[in-house]
């Protein structure tokens, strides 16, 4: 009789699923970085003194807050190019990837300008009021004193959101891209889905282990960036 | 644009909210619970438990909903299938209604996030305030009944709202175990003309409408609570 | 060496300063006092344009300010001769002792770094924290942090130094190091204008002293004029609520 379910299935799917991780991280990357842009935008939109900018750009965040990021990919996916056919622009044959990282793009912008305002917000005034009695101007101000602080106080969020990002970016199989998760679907198709169970498992321990490792970075970079947090020693 | 295919298929999607929000309300019940309990031995370092709780934590925190959705779908019906063979039970595990399948993972990942939310909203809380209630006569049960517990809550409830939100939005992943929610509805009922672009737009309103009503509904009660926060001196 | 005439600050419908004219010459240590509300913090705020005056003018030395209309370029260079000294500190927390202290003069200044070191380390040797150059905030006492900001504008080698309250947020053990600290430099004639609740301070280390109440300068005088001697009905009676043991010897 034929075992349900057999471990060395794990073991062995994990290194050939191993190489479909750098389509995972070009994808997550490239949010990474746009969203990151696009979110420092909308940070500064709410914090600007422009209601209307404000009211956009909450706006904004809510509604990215309240879609599925599987409702978004595919809002995205059938909805930009159906869009640009209206202004006869062709975008049917543009790679599924793009189409993922403006998706995570969009998502991450939101989740970041919530992140950027709130650390801007934790710095207390003063700081930039002393920086400015010692004769720096407002952007010597922000740069070398507000910057690296908010900086600090946004890290562990950040790495937060990295780690969420990645998570939500298992969804891209979904519209067909051949990632991490897309692999171990077209292998599980190839066995006739016999075995899912392990294949999925090595899938989830490849995540896993990911997103430990960001942690650890993260709490790293803390805790190099964090001097002046430390109360421990003193030199 | 189709747009009577959108109208018709806004109220498809509509018809699917009944499911997302029973197992959101299940998924809840289950986890609230658990996820303080849990919370209490992370924080009380109760021995074992307090191990395994902190590996559950990381591994939900750590691994994609969708596959915890593909785990659980197919490792139960094996495991089920075994019990049902060794004792001749005969049942037909295909029957079985996925909406227990959903609840199983939701539940799952939402007391994980959970036991996070309440670890961090009772670390706010001040030792002194257990100590008064010891001073004052109360047992320990009765201080976290009537003065640890509602001060946590009252912390914890951001993070309660925007775990529910979560939650909700993590319910049209029921697709891969073939429920019939909100998603999977509006999908079904565009495969006919491929009409992909209006139902998604269907599907897009309704969860918009769906998790504002719920943050609304959550800002509303916070305010509400906010009485039980005393100005710091 | 400091001329302030007419200064108006209004924050909506409360208006704070309500015309006050100030002027402080070179060496001079003026001390504000009046209860809280007055309007002093206010004006030392907008004397480094941290608050936007409504209207009133402004002469430092050569540089004359409009405060209804304000060029950044004489902002600038108005904080590059004013140094300023925070109720709450103020230090920046991502930086040490040290580094405080010379952030000013090396990117507002330009001071070359080996010289802004020596500069800062010699300040900080004059508040008495020669042992604490490497700290950072987080690793001092209030005290400790407060001489920091304090050697921190005296690095600048400011024309006048504002002190806003300096010690009102620190433990009552621990004024005594600020005020002494304060009081060797004025000693060494640096210009001051202190807003204060020390009226210990006010007394003996002061040459000039200023009651605000109501958003208007309500008398000025020698120390011993304002505390022996004070005319205003409105003086008086402050007076007799800070120091009620003093009033009734000085009667």
């Amino acid at each position: 009789m034929e075992k349900y379910f057999d471990a060395s299935y794990i073991w062995n799917s994990i290194p050939v699923l191993l190489p479909f991780l750098k389509v995972t991280f070009l994808v997550a990357g490239s949010s990474i970085v746009l969203g990151t842009i696009f979110g420092l935008l909308l940070a500064a939109a709410k914090l600007s003194s422009i209601k209307l900018l404000q009211k956009l750009a909450n706006l904004y965040t809510t509604i990215m807050r309240c879609t599925p990021s599987i409702v978004l990919l595919f809002l995205v996916y059938y909805g930009v190019p159906a869009l640009a056919e209206n202004f006869s622009i062709n975008l049917h044959s543009i790679e599924t990837a793009i189409f993922v990282v403006v998706t995570f793009t969009l998502q991450f912008a939101a989740i970041m300008s919530e992140v950027i305002r709130s650390a801007y917000l934790a710095i207390n005034k003063g700081q930039f009021e002393a920086a400015v009695s010692v004769g720096l101007t407002p952007f010597q101000a922000y740069r070398r004193i507000i910057f690296p602080q908010a900086l600090v106080i946004a890290l562990p969020n950040f790495g937060n959101g990295m780690i969420a990002l990645l998570q939500e970016g298992a969804l891209a199989y979904t519209i067909g891209l051949i990632d991490i998760v897309g692999k171990a679907n077209l292998i599980i198709a190839s066995n006739i889905n016999a075995h899912a169970l392990e294949i999925y498992i090595a899938l989830a321990i490849v995540y896993w282990v990911l997103s430990i490792i960001i942690e650890k970075f993260f709490a790293m970079l803390e805790k190099f960036f964090g001097k002046g947090k430390k109360t421990l020693e003193t030199t | 644009m189709n747009y009577q295919f959108l109208i018709e298929t806004f109220f498809v999607a509509l018809s699917g909210v009944p499911i997302a929000l029973l197992v959101t309300v299940v998924a809840l019940l289950v986890a609230l619970p658990l996820g303080f309990l849990l919370a209490l031995t992370r924080i009380n370092k109760i021995p074992v438990i307090h191990h395994i709780a902190k590996i559950y934590v990381s591994f939900v925190r750590g691994t994609p909903i969708i596959i915890q959705i593909f785990i659980v779908y197919s490792s139960i019906p094996l495991l089920l299938k075994a019990i049902f063979e060794k004792y001749n039970i005969t049942y037909d595990i295909y029957k079985i209604n996925p909406i227990w399948y959903a609840f199983i993972v939701f539940a799952f990942s939402t007391t994980a996030i959970l036991i996070e939310v309440f670890r961090s909203a009772l670390s706010t809380i001040e030792k002194g305030q257990l100590e008064a209630a010891h001073a004052v006569g109360l047992s320990t049960f009765q201080a976290y009944r009537r003065i640890i517990i509602p001060q946590a809550l009252v912390v914890a409830m951001p993070n309660i709202c925007t775990a529910t939100v979560n939650l909700i939005k993590a319910t049209s992943l029921g697709y891969a175990m073939s429920l019939p929610e909100i998603t999977l509805k509006a999908k079904v009922a565009a495969n006919v003309g491929y009409n992909y672009v209006e139902a998604y737009i269907d599907i897009f309103i309704v969860y918009l409408i769906l998790c504002s009503t719920v943050e609304y509904i959550f800002k509303r009660y916070e305010k509400y609570l906010s009485k039980f926060k005393v100005a710091k001196a | 060496m400091l001329e302030i005439k007419n200064i108006h600050k209004s924050f909506g419908d409360n208006e704070i300063l309500k015309g006050v004219d100030l002027a402080i010459d070179k060496g001079d240590v003026v001390v504000i006092l009046g209860p809280s509300g007055s309007g002093k913090t206010t004006l030392l705020r907008c004397i480094n344009f941290l608050e936007k005056a409504d209207q009133g003018h402004a002469t430092f030395g050569d540089i004359q300010v409009d405060f209804q209309n304000v060029k950044k370029k004489d902002v600038h260079s108005i904080r590059q001769r004013v140094a300023f000294v925070f109720q709450n500190y103020n230090l920046f927390t991502n930086k040490t002792a040290l580094e405080n202290v010379t952030e000013g003069l090396i990117i507002g200044r330009k001071v070359p770094k080996a010289e802004a070191i020596e500069i800062g380390k010699k300040a900080l040797d004059k508040v008495g924290l020669s042992e604490k150059y490497d700290s950072y905030p987080s690793q001092l006492s209030g005290g400790q942090q407060q001489r920091v900001g304090i050697a921190r504008a005296v690095a600048l080698n400011p024309d006048i130094i504002l002190f806003d309250e300096p010690t009102s947020a620190l433990d009552p053990e621990l004024v005594g190091e600020v005020l002494q600290v304060m009081k060797n430099i004025a000693a060494e004639g640096t210009t001051m204008l202190v807003v204060t609740h020390e009226m210990g301070f006010a007394k003996d280390v002061a040459n000039r002293v200023i009651f605000m109440d109501g958003g208007v300068v309500v008398e000025e005088g020698s120390p011993h004029d304002i505390f022996v001697n004070p005319k205003e009905e409105r003086t008086k009676k402050f007076l007799k609520r800070v120091i009620p043991e003093d009033y009734t010897y000085y009667i």
